[in-house]
């Protein structure tokens, strides 16, 4: 098992960790307690290599409070190389050259100690 | 499993309201009671309230007895509350719909209601903002608009679908709205206008969205011995379905263009009413944003996948079309307070059927079907007719 909470002090460490299921072979992220294409709950580290390609993408202009100083910002939908799907913030990439099927590779963003997932260039 | 219908049906205005959470009850409570001669508050059996966040917009909790003791009813047989975010309205519909069924119960009230609206709109917003993962989507602060924005970008980008065809869907629903004077907007829209208004996330612009609304509806469920006996045109429930695909985005399916879990939905409903999707004569569909039309219009088979923004171009989905969506005006013109939403939508399929919709009646209008959703992977799906399958 991989607690949310490893899995976020992973993250701020820079390594992004899965979860793959060792009856079935399922990769999963976020971490969860039971597989959900076999129900086993048998999982084992996987740590992932970070490098992935948009799915979609959105600039939001208008934000809830906490975040609203920091509009506009993006996130995106990203389909990770190893095969599962993560969303994040996305940094240091112009708005303008976002598109589906742009590279971009894990990148942690630490604030007040919490860590959330990000995405920067490749 | 016994025959079941609406019986009776009201809604209050909904808008940016100063009246307080149990005035909403109040009024659509009453509206409901005025639509159907011979029952008194004393005679419902049950009654199902869905609503949200009461705990936070009104302090509130302990909904379904405070609704009861400020109706008049005392239920004997069933008392809940739904919360299933933006579709606790039609997850409680299904509940009278079950007991009734069932034989448990004979006449049940459904009521949906929201306080949204804050003395601070941050505050509206924030509250809005429990709908998502906590932990791992509004941490990076993901709301509801982006995650239809991003269904949104990936239909621009897989099958042309464009920001005009986008707007036409908010066109559509200010006008429809304009005839109705429970809507929270009122003036309709020209193209010129959902293009021009701001960008909340992109490419979803502020008429494109629904907003945030103080509102209530009610409406009366009846076995078929008692809907028989209160009215000559009772609304029949034929056909109900939902289904799940997740609750984290990234759960769901991938290519957030498609949405299995609708289709599902839409698909059990259908089957079980012995309807199809040409059989349709108004859909009242869960436009959050306009973009859900879009994709509601594919799932619930209305049009091929990807076709979405002709069909809308066409004025396929608009009166003298296929089928007429959202005449009420759907969640971008009458607003969505979230309970309330799913039961507002079956209290228009209600008038239609019944041929009672004013201005906005569907001629003849014999099938009608409502969406509801909570986020882009969890859908219900109900399918009405003017008589029963
Ligand atoms: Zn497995």
């Amino acid at each position: 098992m991989l607690t949310q909470k490893e899995f976020f002090e992973k993250a701020g460490a820079g390594e992004l960790q899965a979860v793959r299921c060792s009856r079935c072979g399922a990769l999963a992220i976020p971490p969860r307690a039971f597989c959900p294409e076999c129900s086993e709950r048998a999982w084992q580290p996987a740590p992932l290599s970070g490098d992935g390609t948009i799915t979609s993408y959105t600039v939001i202009r208008v934000a809830p409070r906490g975040f609203a100083g920091e509009v506009p910002y993006a996130i995106a939908a990203v389909h990770m190389k190893e095969g599962v799907s993560l969303l994040g913030r996305v940094v240091d990439i112009p708005f303008d050259k976002l598109k589906v099927g742009l590279a971009v590779r894990f990148r942690p963003l630490t604030r007040n100690g919490q860590t959330a997932v990000g995405f920067g260039p490749r | 499993m016994r025959k079941v219908a609406l019986v009776g049906a009201g809604i209050s205005k909904f808008g940016v309201r100063r009246a307080s959470y149990r005035d909403l009850i109040w009024e659509a409570g009453k509206a409901c009671f005025d639509s159907v001669a011979g029952i008194k508050p004393r005679d419902v059996e049950g009654l199902v309230v869905g609503s949200v966040m009461p705990e936070r917009t009104a302090f509130q909790s302990h909904i379904s007895s405070m609704a009861a003791e400020a109706l008049g009813i005392k239920p004997s047989v069933l008392s809940a509350r739904t919360e299933h975010m933006c579709a606790s309205g039609t997850v409680g519909i299904r509940y009278a719909y079950a007991f009734i069924a069932a034989g448990l119960a004979d006449l049940v009230m459904v009521l949906g209601v929201e306080k949204l609206n804050q003395p601070s709109s941050d505050e509206a917003i924030l509250n809005m903002g429990t709908g998502v993962d906590r932990e791992w989507e509004a941490a990076f602060g993901l709301t509801a608009p982006p995650c239809f924005a991003l269904a949104a970008q990936r239909h621009m980008a897989e099958y042309g679908t464009t920001e005009e065809q986008l707007g036409l869907v908010g066109v559509k629903n200010h006008t429809h709205a304009s005839k109705n004077p429970n809507a929270h907007f009122g003036k309709g829209a020209t193209l010129e206008q959902v293009l021009g208004s701001r960008m909340i996330a992109s490419p979803l612009r502020l008429f494109m969205c629904s907003p945030i609304t103080d509102g209530a509806a009610a409406v009366i469920v009846a076995s078929e011995e008692r809907a028989r006996a209160l009215t000559d045109r009772p609304v029949w429930i034929r056909g109900t379905g939902q289904a799940l695909d997740g609750f984290q985005l990234t759960s769901l399916h991938e290519d957030y263009a498609h949405w299995p879990a609708l289709k599902r939905a839409a698909d059990a409903a259908y089957t079980m009413a012995g309807v199809r999707p040409g059989d349709v004569d108004l859909a009242e569909v869960h436009d959050c944003f306009a973009i859900a039309e879009m994709i509601a219009y594919e799932e619930l088979g209305f049009c091929k996948k990807g076709e979405a923004g002709a069909f809308v171009a066409a004025g396929r989905s608009d009166y003298g079309g296929d089928v007429v969506v959202n005449p009420r005006g759907g969640l971008i013109g009458c607003g969505h307070p979230l309970g309330a939403t799913g039961v507002a939508q079956a209290a228009e399929v209600f008038v239609q059927l019944r041929g009672q919709a004013g201005p906005r009646q569907v001629a003849d209008a014999t099938i009608g079907l409502t969406h509801n959703n909570s986020g882009m992977g969890e859908h219900v799906v109900m399918i009405y007719g003017s008589e029963p399958a």
